[in-house]
């Protein structure tokens, strides 16, 4: 399971974030911060004509000492979920696209993928 | 990695380099010191060689020896440095000093880097890294399994002064010969057993006999060879000389590192050191010279807060320790460098001297050192070459058979500890190693790493571990320094080297160095990744200066990759900066968090933002920049901040503690405090004293209140009063300077005009604040900033200006949402601005009983300002302003201070707050002028005009008690006893009263608004004086609750001033209950005027019945007993009520709940029309009293509530001119007839019974139809649907059948009963008159037909016919009004019943000829009885 989940905008500033250690919280910003260096890379790796086509999962990011990052979809189906979710935040014509994201059924989703914190 | 000063290259060469030995006579030793420096430090700046050596491998191949450098050190036989893997804690101290003192240079060299859309400013060069490893490696310790740091060769300096000096050099070298080989010392290391000595001889040119020094040293040459020896002449001129000639200091660069180096020093500090712990354990840690100093020695002194983690934040309120910290502002240890820096060096010394020493060291490098080294690498190369022979299998069997016989005197423990073998110095292993490092020494590298590589197999297959890591670092080195590369760069030797230095050979210093040189070479070939992973290995928690800088560089490499990793840039930054601030690094852990900040900056992380900035700040204050230190918090408690609300609280503890020492520092201005929020749009400025609401029995006038809400619809409203009243005390006409008074201002009102204020009245500024935090922030001694330009608008001279106005405090916990209310009492006249705000913020303790003892070291509020600027509203008249975002101006803080002016206050007394629909209620107001300036122009508007009056003005009252106290169940009305013997309701009383007598009717305008003149003695109140006035008040005709408004207007008397007048509202709710209801109706009576109505006047007017029904709808059965109709009165100006018909005889009409009562009147027209346009004006008020007393309806309250409602519903009254056919026919109908029913209600209240009084009015307007005092609520109007054709023009009405059919009133005289004796005449001849009277203003063409029969057969069936006799049809002419009388003679056959009412009337109007005659209505039927008269 997750302990944190970030939807991070095209400009690389969150949209969402959320972590289950709550008392960890700034540790898993700088994280999901320093991983867009890698989803970055990726998505630049791929280069401009195959952008189509790119496959949305990133797969492993990097491993910190505690936990993996991973970028977009794995295959428990988690970020398919994740993705419906944001579309359907998209969709809301009340939402303006770019502003953080206070949707409570996708805090509900989001909910349901992390780790229960006991 | 950031860029270096050195290539590569040079760098690694210049980690190794060969080593020299310095042992000096105490008098060169002298010499020397003249420069204020020893033999070798003199040396040093010279030690690197300008021009190629040569010299030539074992395989006969010269080798080209360029740019070489040597290393000149004293001998020092104590041994430094353990030969342990970790770092001694002096050299820790050497090297954390080496890198404090390295700072970037101010406003230096940054280059920007831009990956993709950051802008990183970022420092190219990192110098302190550079000089880091540059001590790093120089005060490696000399290890046992590698040479390359070991003595190759020894200088021995004797002074030409010295009296023998070849007996000297004979100690010297004798002296050398102990060290090396006596094994008393194990340090310093030599290379090889048999030393290169090389003997100097020193020369003082400014002292020594020049001739002696040259003949000592022929003798030395002859002694040591030529190439063993060298005259070495300095000092040429003298110190003082050399004062005032500026030569370059060489010495300067590297004489600070040298006495760090020097064996001394380290002593002192580590015993400084030493010391220092002690003290700190003994006193256990409350005066923390350092925080981070102290944690990262003794980590039990602090106790800790688990800070080990990098990403912590390490400020959480329940560590007293973070706090303390921050207020011991750091200091730096600066253990004893100050004294370095005194003296200049070579001062003795010319540039000849520099020139002289540069080619001592080529000489002895050329002739002495490289030879010899050439020497040993062929004799070491012969060695190996021999061996051979041996078979290596065979040797390797042996070693296994008789491995222990090796290393016999080594303990298993000691095997265990170095994790393999150790050989003994003169072990056939070495001897390669020995080879390779001084082939490697000589940049004879490809032979080099062809030793190094036998080496490391040998090494490794005998698994002595650290032997073979060395062997593993350096042939990597070797390949990689190789010209050509004809091999690539062996990463992985690298790789294991470090991970067996690290992991088996447990020596950090070597993994180090090692991981040192490999990232400067991944570097240089661009695999910058590789290097920051290697980088980021070799952090661990037990150098937190080493991982600082390593970690730094890792985030250099970050960003030097092709493409640049921004964020794992600052990552990494950041946790450098957490080393640095761990390790004491104070500056440097503030600049990595500064660069991080860039990219993390304005991205919406917020919760690293504030770690960043938090962390920004406290470095900055324990570097005492505190202005830093307070923006970089500012930046944390102004953001929206997500942190929680313990974390918000101690940021905020921090940031005032900050604020208030850079306040203690400077105390210039006041500074601006970010917090709380100041939504400064909703500022509201109220001008005038807080109205004190209730005084005793007293209500004040509500006016406006700050507590009020602004709404829009009430202002708009307030403002048409005023207008209304400004109209009318202007003659009707609104001046064009009008504006409406505003005592509220807010976001919402007009600020465009600069507000006015009059002079000792307060002004009160109610400012909102917004806690953004999720703390409660403490303000207090909170006061307005404010400028005032004094101005006199009436007096030239003037007071002083300082004490013109007074604060008023206010101190308040704040809770977010909430405003604080100051006042303001300016007392004198000009131009204030309102600037902003002064107040104290303090926070409150978190949790209270835990931190009693810091609360109370806390308890510090600061004091700073915030500035009120108040955007006004955006301008959208123009195109530009439509185009552009532009803001008018709001001038709501800059008020005007204008001279004094009246101030009104308004008390009601007894006012009632509920009333009976039409409830007549007496109520006194007292107006109070509180100023001390006259008042006058007192006028009262209001929503409600009909709801009540002041009385009129010229009829006195002085039968209504003036004072309320002896006003008890007293009747509101004016009354008469009736006389005893009269019957009630026998005949009306009649006054005739003028309109204008009640204010009415003095101009159009003035009726229709509600507009009244309070009648006030003298028109003018004095300042002081109060006045009582009596009020009445009459419930509003509609149930419910009504909002009634008034608004009093005075001006002062004296003309002039900048304010016009002044108004005061009150709102007051009134709630009203049902009463009765009246219906009336008209008829047309058929009778005559009877005889007593002996006038002709009246004989011809005629009368009218008027029906009055009254209902008791009063729903509220306990309350209300019953309902007494007192009185019934008219006013009109044709009609009078004349008598009461009732038939039913009682005395008074009394109606319970839901009872209805009818009441019959004749009324009688008492007026012909066409009376003079004077009395026209006059009112006839008739009053039938039901009960003992008459009710004097023509005076103050009745009539002035009568004529309230008339001039409201007669706005547009009827227009007399137009006389065309239809409004001539209507006219005949019309009765302008007003019934006023007075009534009682016993009502019981509190077990008392309370006689209540009041009126209803009913207008009745036509004959027949009925009208009701309670006006139907107009039907809600239907949503009108949308027309486009425009709608035809109204058609010409036509008088309705109906309407003309009453033009013509008719009667029958007649006898009511006739004998006749038929038996003696059969015809019966009875006289009848038909009397027609003309009720229209035309005249009438009148036909009658007598022909005609009676049409309803049954009549025909019960009575006998008659006919009539004589003319059967006249046709006649009636002019207006007139009434005829027509004899006729009814013919009688039988005797019996008969109908007379057979005539019909035919009427039409005499100028529309067109016109048929409309039949006129028939009376009723008109029975005769004939009786046969025997």
């Amino acid at each position: 399971m997750a302990v944190c989940i970030a939807v991070i905008a095209k400009e690389n500033y969150p949209l969402y974030i959320r972590s289950v250690p709550t008392q960890n919280e700034l540790k898993f910003h700088y994280t999901v911060h320093t991983s867009l260096d890698v989803v970055e890379e990726k998505i630049s790796a791929v280069g401009k004509a195959m952008a189509d086509q790119r496959e949305l999962y990133l797969g492993l990011l990097y491993p910190t000492e505690d936990y993996k990052v991973y970028g977009y979809v794995t295959n428990s189906k988690m970020f398919r979920k994740l993705h419906n979710s944001f579309t359907d935040v998209m969709c809301n014509p009340f939402y303006n696209p770019g502003d953080t994201i206070q949707s409570k059924a996708f805090d509900g989703m989001v909910s349901a993928m992390m780790v229960q914190a006991s | 990695m950031a860029q270096c000063v050195q290539s590569v290259h040079e760098f690694i060469q210049d980690s190794f380099v060969p080593m020299v030995a310095v042992l000096c006579s105490e008098d060169a030793e002298k010499v020397t010191r003249k420069n204020n420096l020893n033999f070798s430090e003199l040396l040093r700046p010279f030690c690197r060689l300008t021009s190629e050596g040569h010299m030539r491998d074992p395989n006969n191949q010269v080798q080209v020896v360029k740019n070489l450098r040597i290393s000149v050190n004293n001998v020092v036989t104590r041994p430094s440095v353990p030969a342990s893997g970790t770092p001694s804690l002096a050299q820790r101290l050497l090297l954390s000093e080496v890198v404090s003192t390295c700072q970037p240079a101010e406003g230096g060299v940054a280059n920007v880097i831009t990956a993709g859309d950051y802008d990183l400013n970022i420092s190219a060069t990192t110098p302190w890294f550079e000089a880091y490893r540059e001590t790093f490696l120089q005060s490696m310790p000399a290890a046992d399994h590698e040479f390359l740091n070991h003595y190759l060769a020894c200088l021995l300096v004797v002074s030409s002064s010295e009296a023998v000096p070849v007996e000297k050099f004979l100690k010297l070298s004798q002296e050398q010969h102990r060290i090396q080989h006596s094994g008393e010392y194990t340090n310093p290391k030599w290379f090889i057993p048999n030393t290169l000595k090389y003997y100097v001889l020193l020369h003082d040119m400014s002292q020594g006999d020049e001739h002696r020094a040259d003949s000592v040293y022929e003798d030395m040459k002859q002694r040591y060879g030529a190439q063993g020896c060298y005259l070495l002449k300095v000092n040429s001129r003298t110190a003082a000389a050399g004062a005032d000639e500026q030569i370059p200091d060489p010495w300067s660069q590297y004489l600070h590192k040298s006495s760090l180096q020097s064996q001394d020093h380290y002593e002192e500090s580590a015993s400084v050191l030493a010391n220092n712990t002690a003290v700190e354990n003994n006193v256990g840690g409350t005066p923390e010279l350092d925080g981070h100093h102290s944690e990262e020695r003794d980590g039990s002194l602090v106790n800790s807060l688990d800070s080990t983690h990098p990403l912590q934040l390490d400020t959480s309120g329940d560590t007293p320790g973070s706090l303390d910290a921050l207020r011991a502002v750091a200091v730096e240890t600066k253990a004893g460098t100050a004294a370095a820096a005194a003296a200049s060096h070579g001062a003795c010394l010319t540039l000849n001297d520099h020139d002289r020493i540069r080619q001592f060291i080529q000489e002895f490098t050329f002739r002495g050192l490289l030879p010899h080294i050439e020497k040993n690498i062929r004799q070491l190369n012969d060695q190996l070459v021999s061996r051979k022979g041996l078979s290596r299998s065979l040797f390797s069997a042996t070693k296994k058979w008789f491995g222990g016989g090796k290393v016999p005197e080594k303990s298993i423990a000691e095997l265990k500890n170095t994790s393999g073998l150790l050989y003994p110095p003169e072990a056939p292993e070495l001897q390669i190693r020995k080879m390779a490092d001084l082939c490697f020494l000589v940049q004879h590298y490809e032979l080099a790493y062809s030793c190094y590589h036998t080496a490391k197999k040998d090494f490794l297959s005998d698994q002595a571990m650290l032997y073979a890591a060395g062997a593993l670092e350096m042939a990597a080195v070797s390949a990689f320094l190789q010209g050509g590369a004809p091999r690539p760069y062996p990463a992985h030797y690298m790789d294991t080297a470090i991970q067996t230095y690290r992991d088996v050979c447990k020596n950090m210093h070597l993994a180090e160095r090692c991981a040192l040189l490999s990232a400067e070479i991944l570097k240089s070939q661009a695999k910058f990744s590789d290097a920051a992973t290697l980088l980021i290995k070799m952090t661990s928690e037990d150098c937190d200066l080493r991982s600082a800088l390593l970690l730094e560089q890792a985030a250099h490499c970050f960003i030097n990759m092709r493409n640049p990793m921004v964020r794992k840039f600052a990552f990494h930054m950041i946790l450098a900066g957490h080393r640095f601030s761990k390790a004491g690094q104070k500056r440097h852990a503030l600049r990595c968090y500064c660069q991080a900040m860039q990219v993390y900056k304005g991205k919406g992380w917020s919760l690293a933002e504030d770690h960043i900035n938090f962390t920004i700040g406290r470095q900055s204050f324990t570097l005492r920049q505190p202005e830093n230190a307070v923006s970089a918090f500012r930046h944390i408690l102004t953001n929206e901040s997500q942190q929680a609300s313990s974390q918000q609280a101690a940021f905020l503890r921090e940031y005032l503690y900050v604020y208030k020492n850079v306040t203690g520092v400077c105390d210039v201005a006041l500074p601006q405090l970010p917090l709380p929020y100041i939504n400064s749009s909703a500022t509201r400025v109220y001008f005038g004293h807080e109205r004190r609401l209730a005084e005793g029995e007293k209500q004040a006038a509500t006016h406006v209140s700050l507590d009020q809400e602004f709404d829009r619809d009430l202002a708009a409203m307030w403002r048409d009063l005023e207008e209304q009243v400004v109209a009318s005390a202007n003659r009707g006409v609104v001046p064009a300077t009008f504006q409406a008074t505003q005592c509220c201002l807010n976001s919402q009102t007009d600020n465009l005009r600069f507000p006015l204020a009059v002079v000792e009245e307060p002004i009160i500024v109610e400012v909102v604040f917004r806690n953004p935090l999720k703390v409660p922030l403490v303000l207090s001694d909170v006061s307005l900033l404010w400028k005032f330009t004094l101005k006199d608008f009436s007096r030239p001279q003037d007071a002083a200006v300082g004490d013109a106005l007074a604060f008023s405090n206010e101190k308040e916990t704040l809770v977010p949402g909430v405003g604080a209310r100051l006042k303001l009492l300016p007392h004198q006249t000009g131009q204030l601005n309102i600037l902003g705000l002064v107040y104290n913020l303090a926070s409150t303790p978190s949790t209270g009983g835990t931190t009693v003892s810091s609360s109370a070291a806390l308890k510090s509020d600061v004091r700073g300002r915030q500035d009120l600027e108040i955007q006004g509203p955006r301008l959208n008249q123009t195109k530009e302003e439509k185009t552009s975002v532009s803001h008018g101006p709001d001038r709501r803080l800059d008020p005007t201070i204008t001279p004094p002016m009246p101030l009104l206050e308004v008390f009601f007394l007894q006012f009632p707050t509920a009333l009976l629909c039409g409830e007549i209620r007496k109520a006194y107001v007292e107006f109070c002028n509180v100023s001390g300036v006259p008042l006058c122009g007192l006028r009262v508007v209001s929503t409600h005009p009909d709801f009540f009056t002041f009385g009129s003005s010229s009829l006195a009252t002085p039968l209504t008690p003036l004072s309320p106290t002896s006003f008890e169940n007293c009747s509101a009305y004016k009354t008469l006893a009736t006389p005893p013997g009269a019957t009630p309701g026998s005949v009306a009383a009649v006054t005739l009263v003028s309109a204008g007598d009640f204010g009415l009717g003095e101009g159009g305008s003035g009726t229709s608004n509600g507009v009244a003149e309070i009648p006030l003695e003298d028109r003018v109140l004095k300042p002081g004086q109060s006045t009582q006035l009596p009020l009445w008040l009459r419930g509003p005709d509609h149930e419910g609750v009504h909002e009634i408004n008034f608004l009093f207007y005075y001006e002062s008397a004296v003309k002039g001033g900048k304010i016009s007048h002044r108004v005061l509202r009150h709102t007051v709710f009134i709630c009203a209950s049902r009463s009765l209801c009246v219906r009336a109706t008209a008829c047309r009576s058929n009778t005559l005027p009877e005889e007593e109505a002996e006038e002709e006047d009246e004989r011809r007017n005629g009368s009218m019945l008027v029906f009055v029904d009254v209902e008791n709808i009063n729903t509220n059965e306990a309350g209300v007993r019953e309902f007494h109709i007192a009185q019934v009165s008219s006013s009109s100006k044709q009609w009078r009520l004349h008598r009461c018909i009732n038939p039913a005889e009682d005395k008074d009409c009394k109606l319970n709940s839901r009872e209805r009562g009818k009441l019959c009147f004749r009324a009688t027209r008492c007026k012909p029309v066409q009376a003079t346009s004077a009395a026209i004006e006059k009112y006839i008020f008739a009053d039938l009293s039901l009960g003992n007393e008459q009710i004097i309806s023509s005076t103050t309250p009745c009539a002035d509530f009568f004529f309230r409602r008339l001039s409201r519903s007669q706005g547009a009254g009827p227009g007399g001119g137009a006389e065309d056919l239809t409004s001539l026919v209507r006219k005949c109908n019309e009765v302008d007839l007003d019934i006023i029913v007075l009534w009682k209600a016993f009502v019981v209240e509190d077990n008392k019974q309370v006689i209540l009084e009041g009126q209803l009015h009913v207008a009745l307007q036509t004959i027949g139809k009925e009208a009701c005092s309670l006006t139907q609520k107009e039907e809600a109007q239907e949503m009108v649907l949308l027309k486009f054709k425009p709608e035809l023009p109204p058609p010409m009405t036509r008088p309705s059948m109906e309407q003309l059919s009453h033009l013509i009133k008719t009667n029958l005289h007649y006898p009511e009963s006739y004998r006749h004796p038929f038996i003696h005449k059969s015809l019966c001849l009875v006289p009848v008159t038909l009397t027609l009277s003309n009720c229209s203003l035309a005249q009438v063409d009148v036909i009658i037909d007598l022909r005609h029969k009676t049409t309803s057969p049954e009549s025909l069936e019960v009575h006998g016919s008659f006919t009539w006799l004589g003319q059967t049809q006249y046709k006649l002419q009636l002019r207006a009004q007139e009434v005829m009388r027509v004899p006729l003679r009814a013919c009688f056959l039988h005797a019996g019943v008969y109908n007379l009412g057979t005539p019909r009337v035919f009427a039409k109007l005499a100028d529309q000829g067109a016109m048929c005659e409309t039949s006129q209505q028939t009376a009723t039927p008109a029975l005769i009885i004939i009786i046969n008269d025997t």
